[in-house]
């Protein structure tokens, strides 16, 4: 016998029950323990996932049924196509063809600006930057997703609007051209890191395949790399649009809110009106239960499937890439990042292969020789680069430079006096600690329980295939649905009136989908082997979660909640009508009280305060830096997370 | 068969869905010997593993007639706790599926899911079971580093390790060194054999050479079926089939 080699005989010194010669396998009372503790925390997380879905599907049903009223009262078609949106007319109209066509002209025009800038900067990140340069301006970029929407509002309407109006001469420039400019800044750093995941997600072998044979850098971005990306790039063009579309607080600000159609339709200093901002300026005004009530709500489910549509897309498209792959569970369209890889760029390869074989043949038939037209490409390419940073340049130091020094002691710890034109702050920003910390207590839990349930309890059964597809839906409705759901259900219907607590459930339903979303993404990417290696040492169901499946997916769980607060914090329009006070000396002192919030405070400061910009610059800057603090801490979780998991 | 059996499958069939994947499978694996699965892929080697310790339970469409004996017991009957019965019969993987955890931590984690707290008791497990896997000397000063930091071989033994842990009789090996290279293998091999005077061991494999040099007997399964069961001398030298005969010469497979 080999020296100190015989375990099972030692096995009996170590304390635990267990004789060998039994003839019964099991013993009664540590199975016993171990199947109760099993079995209970199996139905908890089942409760918790219930009532996260019961929340999902009422808002869905409750915001469907509200809307359905109005197709009644009016006819779908007089809604769906009625050239005139005047509710409060003599003659109330509630047509809402101009506000889809405002949308859709102010996200078109956004689009046009935004994705030859982003494409280009994605390019540049993914192949032309030395390492160290992408490893700044990668995060940079992501970081400025981050910045809050009514920051970027807050610099358009004080800035933006004016330089327009001046450059062109214009009466006003609040319009189409200053909602789509703000918006394609904001679309840039969405669509910008999505596609470069894409880009850099092309198998090194096809560009190493495509310079072999002689093809310039530059010819093999645009031959092969590109095209091998492109289903990855489309993804990100499109969850662009969705962020387009759903923004609600910079469009109202800037866009001048007239519910027309432009005449002539290329008119882009004509003033549009978007589905997000008719939401964002009329629910405050709207009697309960009357037919502008319900429009609003038509609205609402206009804008739901929207989102319906574009989540599809993105589906199509990642499933096309992902169909031949067979992956046993669906794959949400929130996964483009992961998921690009695949036969385009084989296709592409082929393709290019001959074409540079063609070129080869004919080196003088050619307009521009490789190496000049490749320095053409990369100098355009750096010049988006610039663009893009320039801009969000400009906007940081817009913001730093004047909001610094409206920053004292007495800012930040004041009250604010005289309309918020003097004193301080310090009531907002407290609240919007109090709504961020409520909302994460309720959606934290829930959310990550509710994923652990679906990924780790559940098959792909269809029904769990449409819990699915309405988590997703309510990821990328428009946070201003959540603020009619808040106001409609919790504030009147349930009666809590505008209060922290209305707020508060309101945040935690915008965030969950999200928590749920980003939880089930890291639970997923943890090998099923080590789940079986678990089940094979004789660990239970729950065991095996909590001690091998949780902790390694923790990082990406902790990027999901930080990115979650940063949304939450920065989010006006669900707290506008549900939960925020404008100029409140003092903090709310219960639940059903309301708050002041930072980003509702900068709304109202700028939008109808005058004699306030110190302050409103000083708000601006305090509520950016809570907000990407935030965020560069989720973006160093996923950077150590990245580096612990390579390995 | 003059040994005792310690697991014995009495006319196993088992579905995945409409597939008929086992198919009357009896089979009496004999106690501290080394048992080779061999067979063309898809032959439902691995299949048959899974079962003797119940982790096709994880598999939803599964669906098993038949009966397994562990000592005697059912295995299938309610009042058993499958928990116990992984505890009983290990199981390895084809890959080395180490926890992102600490190398003493991976081992220790068996030991702690069945209640033992203790931190001495739990040295000892670690090192009396990186010992019995022949990985003590490789690692003993490591031991709080990260698993993964480990070469593949180490991996695969460390996964071996983890299973003795939890003080195993049988020890399932699912094609144990189909990841490793030639060298790591030897080293795999060579602790099979040892590991043998403890432990039953049965090992899924697509190596021939490896089940002739490892095990004391061998099965040859094809199609869901199990052909022939017998001592792997007789089975490589003299197979009863025809069937046999063709796959360990290299006619088809």
């Amino acid at each position: 016998m080999a020296k100190g080699f015989s375990i099972r005989a030692r096995c009996q010194n170590f304390g635990w029950p267990r004789d060998r010669r039994a003839r019964e396998i099991s013993r009664p009372i540590i199975g016993a323990k171990r199947r109760f503790v099993d079995h209970a925390v199996g139905k908890l997380l089942f409760f918790a996932a219930l009532a996260a879905i019961v929340a999902v599907f009422i808002i869905i049903v409750f915001l469907l049924r509200d809307g359905y009223q109005i197709v009644l009262e009016t006819g779908p078609w007089n809604f769906l196509t009625g050239a005139e949106w005047n509710p409060t007319g003599r003659n109330p109209a509630y047509g809402v063809f101009p506000l889809i066509t405002g949308t859709v002209l102010v996200m078109a025009l956004a689009m046009v600006v935004a994705v030859p800038l982003s494409i280009g900067s994605a390019v540049f990140i993914a192949e032309i930057a030395f390492p160290g340069m992408k490893s700044t301006i990668k995060p940079a970029i992501e970081l400025l997703a981050g910045i809050p929407s009514v920051v970027y509002g807050f610099f358009g309407l004080i800035l933006l609007t004016d330089w327009i109006r001046v450059a062109f001469d214009q009466p006003s420039g609040s319009s189409w051209l200053c909602g789509s400019i703000l918006l394609a800044i904001m679309a840039i750093p969405t669509i910008t890191s999505i596609a470069e995941d894409a880009i850099s997600s092309v198998p090194r072998e096809f560009k190493e395949g495509s310079l072999a044979l002689g093809a310039t850098h530059w010819q093999t971005i645009r031959r092969v790399i590109v095209p091998g990306a492109l289903s990855g790039i489309s993804a990100a063009i499109i969850l662009g649009m969705g962020r387009a579309i759903g923004e609600t607080m910079a469009v109202l600000m800037v866009t001048g809110n007239a519910a027309v159609i432009p005449d002539p339709i290329y008119d882009v200093f004509s003033p549009v009106r978007t589905l997000t901002g008719t939401l964002g300026i009329e629910i405050g005004e709207v009697a309960f239960g009357s037919t502008h009530y319900h429009a609003l709500f038509g609205v609402a489910v206009v804008l739901l499937f929207i989102t319906l549509a574009i989540n599809s897309a993105a589906r199509v498209i990642t499933t096309r890439i992902q169909g031949t792959q067979g992956t046993p569970r669906s794959a949400p369209p929130g996964r483009v990042k992961t998921a690009l890889r695949d036969s385009a760029p084989h296709r592409a390869l082929a393709t290019a292969a001959s074409r540079v074989a063609h070129a080869a043949s004919a080196p003088f038939g050619r307009l521009l020789h490789p190496r000049i037209s490749q320095r053409c490409a990369f100098f355009l390419i750096s010049l988006s680069v610039a663009i893009v940073l320039a801009v969000l340049g400009v906007i940081l130091f817009e913001i730093v430079v004047n909001g610094a020094g409206a920053i004292s002691w007495e800012f930040l710890t004041g009250s604010p006096r005289d309309l918020g034109r003097a004193g301080g702050i310090f009531p907002a920003i407290a609240g919007t600690f109090y709504l961020v910390g409520g909302a994460l207590a309720v959606a934290l839990p829930l959310g990550i329980a509710t994923a652990v349930y679906l990924i780790e309890y559940t098959a792909d059964t269809p029904l769990m295939r449409s819990i699915r597809a309405a988590v997703d839906l309510l990821n990328g409705t428009p946070s201003i649905v959540f603020g009619l759901f808040g106001f409609a259900f919790l504030v009147l219907f349930i009666g809590f009136g505008v209060s922290l607590i209305a707020g508060q459930i309101t945040l935690s339903l915008m965030i969950l989908p999200t928590i749920i979303r980003t939880t089930e993404e890291a639970l997923r990417s943890i090998p099923g082997s080590l789940r079986e290696g678990s089940y094979a040492l004789g660990a239970t169901k729950w065991q095996t979660i909590w001690r091998v499946v949780l902790p390694p997916a923790l990082p990406g769980i902790f990027t999901g909640a930080i990115l979650s607060i940063g949304r939450a914090a920065g989010e006006t329009a669900p707290i506008m009508f549900t939960a925020a006070i404008f100029s409140s000396r003092f903090l709310p002192s219960s639940l059903t009280e309301p708050v002041m919030a930072l980003p509702y405070h900068l709304f109202v400061l700028t939008t109808t305060v005058p004699g306030a910009a110190t302050q409103s610059y000083g708000t601006a800057f305090v509520l950016l830096l809570l907000v990407l603090t935030i965020y560069l801490g989720a973006i160093l979780v996923r950077r150590r997370y990245h580096r612990a998991t390579v390995m | 068969m003059t040994d005792s059996t310690i697991l014995e499958t009495t006319n196993l069939n088992l579905w995945y869905g409409q597939k008929h994947a086992l198919i009357d499978i009896s089979l009496r694996v004999p106690k501290n010997k080394v048992t080779a699965l061999i067979g063309p892929s898809g032959c439902g080697k691995s299949t048959l593993l899974r079962c003797f310790n119940r982790m096709n339970d994880l598999v939803d469409s599964s669906r098993i007639t038949g009966e397994i004996l562990f000592n005697g017991n059912d295995i299938h009957d309610p009042h058993q706790d499958v928990y116990a019965i992984r505890e009983k019969i290990g199981m390895v993987f084809q890959k080395p599926n180490p926890f992102q955890k600490s190398i003493y931590e991976n081992i220790a984690y068996g030991p702690r899911i069945h209640g033992v707290s203790e931190k001495k008791a739990l040295d000892r497990i670690v090192e009396e079971s990186l010992r019995g896997a022949a990985l003590w000397d490789e690692v003993k000063d490591r031991l709080h580093e990260p698993a993964l930091s480990l070469s593949g071989g180490q991996q695969q033994r460390l996964c071996i390790a983890r299973s003795l842990a939890v003080g195993p009789e049988v020890i399932l090996m699912d094609e144990p060194c189909s990841a490793l290279d030639p060298i790591a293998t030897a080293k795999i091999e060579d602790l099979i054999t040892r590991l043998a005077r403890d432990y039953t061991v049965v090992i899924v494999t697509h190596n021939m050479q490896q089940a002739a040099r490892a095990s004391d007997y061998t099965g040859f399964m094809y199609l869901g079926r199990l052909v022939e069961f017998d001592g792997t001398t007789k089975i490589f030298e003299d197979p009863g089939e025809e069937l046999t005969e063709n796959y360990i010469t290299g006619r088809f497979g």
